[in-house]
């Protein structure tokens, strides 16, 4: 009963082999993922980034949104509670070093985006050392997004189009327009203001019901 | 190309089909358990007297082979690490409830996965052991106010040997080769000496 | 393959077969087929790691067995007691995200598949039996409540650690959590501590 199976050593011997090889070059190798070189042409990039075409506003990035724009990536650098409180919907948070490492979708179109949007330059420079060229940055991070998008205050001279195509994009995101009457027209709100009355993106509820459903 | 893995966590398909894919998984699961014996409470138990092995042997090729298959596949580049499930740290909870789950283990005969497959070849004990985990696991929930906090206790995340051990990844998984290794030559020798006769009694004079 | 496993295997799904001495000079009868041999359990193994393989480039995420339990017990409370289960936090923390059905759990899907693998395996190599594995030291009621108490404590036990030997033993030991390894070290000390108690049963 006890060691009644069927053993085949010839087999056996020879994924210890591979077993040993594996592991001995896991030990050389030192890390699963290979140090990657970036390489960027600087007047190029110079080029880009005095014409900003090296990002995107909130309002542009919006519509993109709204309008499904095909193989959108949105990257939020943010950390891990941040994002799950609020994140521009569509988003996927990326910390930094992933970005470094990510597989790339060639085909894509990818906006990243952090708070203040520092965080969210340097990702664009380091996707674009790795080659990819349809990559922007929000400038103004989060906040322009909720300055711009979620709770925009716009003055009553506006054109009455343009504020209607305001208010449709801002409701569209679950936000609120208001009309104000002084002429500086836009003051950053407090970043809860508009932000949490926002129904939470539905993908977000989404991410957080996948993590806590891989628990064995 | 399809892209890199792990293909679910980059929205490659939906939850239909996570789910199809869970009973395949689960069906060469069961079919590769049963076929190493896992599925017999006596040849299972053998582990613990030292008699057969099959468990750790069997156990250690695939931690070993699922290991360095993660390893290679990220180094490729065609897996990315970060977006594969580590299970969390509890250090205290986890030791406490392995041994108490080592107990129960030793007791029955049978582990969680295995009491299906004993279960599913018409085994009664494997029953009676799947009916013990249902019980367990109420009885858990019931006491979960009065000991959800130690369950909760000493949390460190996704916290892994080679941040633990401050080496590298690639030093860890050559470690644990060379561990189980080691430990499937013993395992041998262990057999071995199980098998061999005893020794004849002396017959006096 | 030992005469008894032999005898085993002629009993094999509750018919009674002839003895070999019976087989041999009766007229032909329907052969019943010998248990086959258990497969090697390194290759066993390798197998079952190209499958929790499969299951973190396919998922991003491992295999397991004990959080299926706990989907069938949150869901069962949950509807014999449902006030009862949302006021508890391990219920509703199984409930929250309106997974209260056991047939979407991907857990359960999976032991689903493991019962259907387990008996095909068995099926094929003639070793399918409804019979109750125990040593002749103890009887068949004596090892089902063995089996019972067994399972409640690892019940408990793969409660507390989150896991058991497939969801942490496998998933984590692939993964180098040092949770995991934490687990599996303690439960083979629980399992050497608890066994000189319980030889009987195995002889």
């Amino acid at each position: 009963m006890t060691t009644d199976a069927r053993r085949r050593p010839g087999i056996e011997r020879m994924l210890a082999v591979v077993a040993v090889v594996g592991g001995a070059l896991a030990v050389v190798a030192g890390s699963p993922t290979r140090a990657t070189r970036g390489s960027v042409d600087v007047t190029e990039l110079a080029r880009i980034v005095e014409h900003e075409e090296d990002h995107v506003t909130a309002v542009e990035l919006a519509k993109w949104i709204r309008d499904d724009k095909p193989r959108l990536r949105i990257l939020d650098i943010r950390a891990d509670s941040e994002f799950d409180d609020f994140h521009i919907p569509g988003a996927t948070r990326v910390p930094l070093a992933q970005i470094a490492r990510m597989p790339l979708d060639s085909a894509a179109t990818y906006v990243l985006y952090s708070e203040g949007g520092t965080h969210a330059a340097q990702g664009w420079f380091l996707l674009r050392a790795r080659g990819v060229k349809n990559v922007f940055f929000l400038r103004g991070g989060l906040y322009e997004w909720l300055e711009q998008v979620m709770a925009p205050r716009v003055a009553s001279t506006t054109p009455q189009a343009q504020r209607d195509s305001i208010r449709a994009l801002t409701l569209w995101f679950g936000g609120k327009m208001q009309v104000v009457d002084s002429t500086s027209a836009t003051t950053v709100p407090s970043v809860l203001d508009g932000a949490l009355s926002a129904p939470r993106a539905p993908d977000a509820r989404e991410t957080i019901r996948k993590i806590r459903r891989r628990a064995c | 190309m399809m892209g890199a893995a792990p293909f679910y966590e980059f929205g490659r398909f939906g939850e239909g089909t996570s789910l199809v894919i869970a009973v395949l998984l689960g069906v060469a699961f069961g079919w590769f358990l049963e076929q190493g014996g896992m599925g017999n409470a006596r040849k299972l138990s053998g582990q613990f007297y030292f008699t057969d092995l099959s468990v750790l042997k069997l156990m250690f090729s695939a931690i070993v082979t699922a290991m360095l298959g993660l390893f290679w596949l990220s180094w490729a580049g065609l897996l990315d690490l970060s977006r594969v499930y580590v299970p969390e740290t509890f250090i205290a909870p986890q030791l406490v409830g392995g041994l108490v789950f080592g107990a129960g283990f030793a007791t029955g005969g049978l582990c969680p996965g295995t009491s299906c497959v004993a279960a599913a070849t018409g085994r009664k004990d494997g029953l009676a052991l799947i009916a013990g985990m249902l019980a367990g696991v109420f009885v858990f929930g019931e006491a979960f106010p009065a000991i959800g906090r130690f369950a909760d206790s000493t949390a460190r995340g996704a916290w892994t040997l080679p941040q633990a051990l401050g080496l590298s990844y690639g030093t860890v998984v050559g470690m644990v080769v060379a561990v189980a290794l080691g430990a499937f030559a013993g395992a041998e020798w262990l057999e071995r000496r199980a098998e061999r006769p005893a020794r004849p009694m002396k017959v006096a004079a | 393959m030992s005469n008894v496993a032999a005898t085993a295997a002629g009993q094999a799904l509750g018919a009674a077969a002839p003895s070999r001495a019976d087989a041999a000079t009766a007229a032909p009868t329907r052969v019943r087929r010998e248990a086959a041999q258990y497969a090697s359990p390194y290759l066993a193994g390798v197998g079952i790691g190209v499958v929790l393989l499969l299951a973190f480039v396919l998922m991003g995420r491992g295999l397991g067995a004990s959080g299926a339990f706990s989907s069938v017990v949150a869901a069962a409370v949950s509807t014999a007691a449902p006030s009862h289960a949302a006021g508890n936090e391990f219920y509703s923390r199984y409930l929250s995200d309106g997974a209260a059905n056991p047939l979407r759990d991907w857990l359960v899907l999976e032991i689903i598949g493991v019962v259907i693998g387990g008996l095909a395996s068995a099926v094929l190599a003639g070793r399918v039996r409804w019979t109750t594995e125990r040593g002749a030291g103890i009887t068949d009621r004596r090892r089902l409540v063995n089996a019972f108490v067994g399972g409640t404590a690892m019940g408990v036990g793969a409660k507390l650690a989150r896991g058991c030997t497939s969801g942490l033993g496998l998933t984590g030991g692939a993964t180098l959590s040092v949770g995991s390894w934490l687990f599996v070290i303690t439960a083979f000390a629980g399992a050497y501590a608890a066994a000189p108690l319980l030889r009987r049963a195995w002889r």
